[in-house]
């Protein structure tokens, strides 16, 4: 039976042998609440505002969306994944296609999606036990690509070079901006909910194992850590929520086409809001989401046709100036430090 | 004494190369065994057959009448085998107390440990090694020989019933050295620990060892106690050469 204790400063569960405390402390909720906040607020001044805004609000919380996941797959992998967006293309199409072909609605299609991103996973997972370094990095690069191709060849099914069209919109207003708003909502919503999760198991024990098969695998197994079950839940836990981004993309914007979400353009989009945000930090993966989507937002208004080049110049310069590793919330975090975890304190 | 560890036949070749030639010898609980042989014998690869690092050719390993020749590390160190290597190997981006809580998660299993208990056992084994007032720093920022005490706390951590040291004396002035081998002889003593010691320098293994086995070109060449191997004319020609007489 699961037996839980509540008690001052923290939740108690236990059930079959095992036990898990949540450390309750309001001080340490203070930023949050405030971030929620702004991120709750932001879409409603938005809409009377500039509207505009809140697509590139949603924009930036996909990015997110898609980092953060990217970030838990990193640390629990030991690896950095270059084609996160293979599993937003297989989310993608699973609910386009479904809803094309059988008129299904966005809840409908959300579990399949979720399902064929993670068999996606399963069958690709052994990538992680046997690939590292290089050969990773380019079985991992080769997989967007090579379903690129599959699209444009099996083009009658997946429509490679168009797209597909008619795919049912998640919110159906009369008015355009309110479904805009809705959208960036819900965008928020799962980002939000991502937050919290992969920042509650990394902060837990699973997060500090997987931060031991992070720093040295080897060590990890010698000390009596499963690498291969960490490994390959990690990457498939991470890219079932990846996937949730693909189906997000389907139903946002009523179609869905390979040819925006698979090449490398995405791809590095996604990896830049990993690295200026912080490398595996997850809510670095918050602050880099924002930044490049209004960064580029902001030089697709200024710059017009010079965007193309400014964009990577500007984020080039902010890799070699950005504490290495530690990306936009590395400066933060240096000026507000916080323990990993609440320091024990021994009475001596 | 019972048998702790049996190691019959113990093959490894890398290629043409055979690193461990039908080695054979057995560890009783309590005791500290000494593993000495010249560079290249295969010392190292033994440690690394006996771990679950590298898979054996041949022959079979057993841990207290278990058979655990086909077994993974993590199984192993489930099953009471624990290591330290001759480089120090810390988790870098992890604080020493974090080094030792995971021992302590993945060690052994513990009932009804949650992850704040898992911290307050792990203090106890840095406050043993005398780390304690470093637990909040990273392991990448420790000293060498504070590595050492925390890979060996984290080695404590996993409750382990045979401990494997691979050259605590590598990398440590004298002062330290001596603080080492006393620290591994209290926690033999402390926690009824079984060691086997790889070491080359041979007056701590005499002062350590009950008994020594010696190897050369993964062959067990003598097994005994200290003052028998180290007068064992096969053992001596191994570190000194065919022509040692001439110069003795």
């Amino acid at each position: 039976m699961v037996d839980i204790e509540v008690k001052r400063d923290r939740v108690v569960l236990r059930y079959k042998g095992r036990k898990w405390d949540w450390t309750i402390e309001p001080r340490y909720w203070r930023n949050t609440i405030f971030w929620t906040c702004v991120l709750l607020v932001f879409p409603a001044i938005s809409y009377f505002v500039s509207p505009g805004l809140m697509n590139t609000m949603v924009s930036a919380n996909i990015y997110a969306a898609i980092a953060i996941p990217l970030s838990l797959m990193t640390v629990g992998t030991g690896r950095i994944n270059f084609g996160p967006n293979f599993y937003v293309g297989i989310g993608g199409y699973t609910a386009a296609l479904l809803s094309i072909h059988l008129g299904w609605g966005p809840l409908a299609t959300l579990p399949f999606a979720v399902i064929f991103s993670v068999v996606a996973a399963v069958l690709f997972s052994p990538l992680v036990i046997v690939a590292r370094g290089l050969y990773y990095v380019l079985l991992t690069l080769l997989l967007p690509l090579v379903f690129l191709e599959v699209t444009f060849i099996y083009t009658g099914i997946f429509k490679g070079d168009v797209g597909l069209f008619g795919v049912d919109l998640l919110v159906q207003f009369d008015n355009v901006k309110l479904n805009f708003l809705a959208a960036a909502y819900i965008s928020a919503g799962i980002m939000l909910i991502y937050l919290w999760v992969v920042n509650k198991v990394l902060k837990s024990r699973y997060g500090l194992i997987m931060a031991t098969v992070n720093d040295d695998e080897e060590v990890a197994h010698g000390i009596g850590v499963h690498i291969s079950k960490v490994k390959i839940i990690s990457f498939v836990c991470a890219a079932g929520m990846i996937g949730v981004m693909g189906w997000f993309l389907a139903h946002y914007l009523g179609t869905f086409a390979g040819i925006t979400y698979l090449p490398m353009t995405y791809m590095l989009k996604i990896l830049l809001v990993f690295m200026v945000g912080g490398r595996a930090q997850v809510f670095g993966c918050v602050t880099g989401g924002y930044f490049i989507a209004f960064l580029e937002m902001i030089l697709i208004r200024t710059m017009g046709s010079f965007q193309p080049v400014a964009f990577p110049i500007i984020l080039l310069i902010l890799l070699f100036l950005l504490p290495r590793g530690e990306g936009l919330f590395g400066l933060y975090r240096k000026r507000h430090y916080r323990e990993y975890m609440p320091t024990i304190h021994v009475r001596r | 004494m019972a048998e702790l560890l049996e190691v019959n036949g113990l093959t490894k070749r890398f290629g043409g190369l055979i690193a461990v030639n039908q080695l054979s010898f057995s560890i009783r609980k309590g005791e500290t065994v000494g593993f000495i042989g010249p560079n290249g014998a295969g010392k190292s690869t033994v440690v690394n057959l006996l771990t679950g690092y590298l898979k054996a050719d041949d022959g079979t390993i057993k841990l207290e009448d278990r058979h655990i020749t086909h077994a993974k590390p993590w199984q192993r160190a489930h099953f009471g085998l624990a290591r330290t290597y001759q480089i120090p190997r810390p988790f870098p981006e992890l604080t020493a107390l974090m080094s030792v809580v995971t021992a302590v998660l993945c060690g052994k299993q513990r009932v009804n440990q949650s992850l704040e208990d898992a911290g307050v056992e792990a203090t106890q084994y840095l406050e043993f090694v005398g780390l304690f007032s470093k637990r909040n720093i990273l392991a990448r920022d420790l000293t060498f020989y504070e590595l050492r005490m925390l890979e060996l706390a984290r080695a404590l951590a996993t409750t382990p019933k045979l401990l494997f040291i691979d050259e605590v004396m590598a990398g440590l002035n004298p002062g330290e050295a001596k603080r080492a081998v006393e620290m591994v002889m209290r926690a033999k003593r402390h926690f009824g620990l079984t060691i086997f010691w790889i070491e080359h320098v041979m007056a701590i293994i005499m002062d350590a060892a009950d008994r020594v086995i010696a190897i050369n070109y993964g062959q067990k060449i003598a097994d005994g106690t200290p003052d028998e191997v180290i007068s064992n004319d096969v053992v001596i020609e191994a570190y000194l050469g065919k022509g040692w007489r001439q110069y003795a």
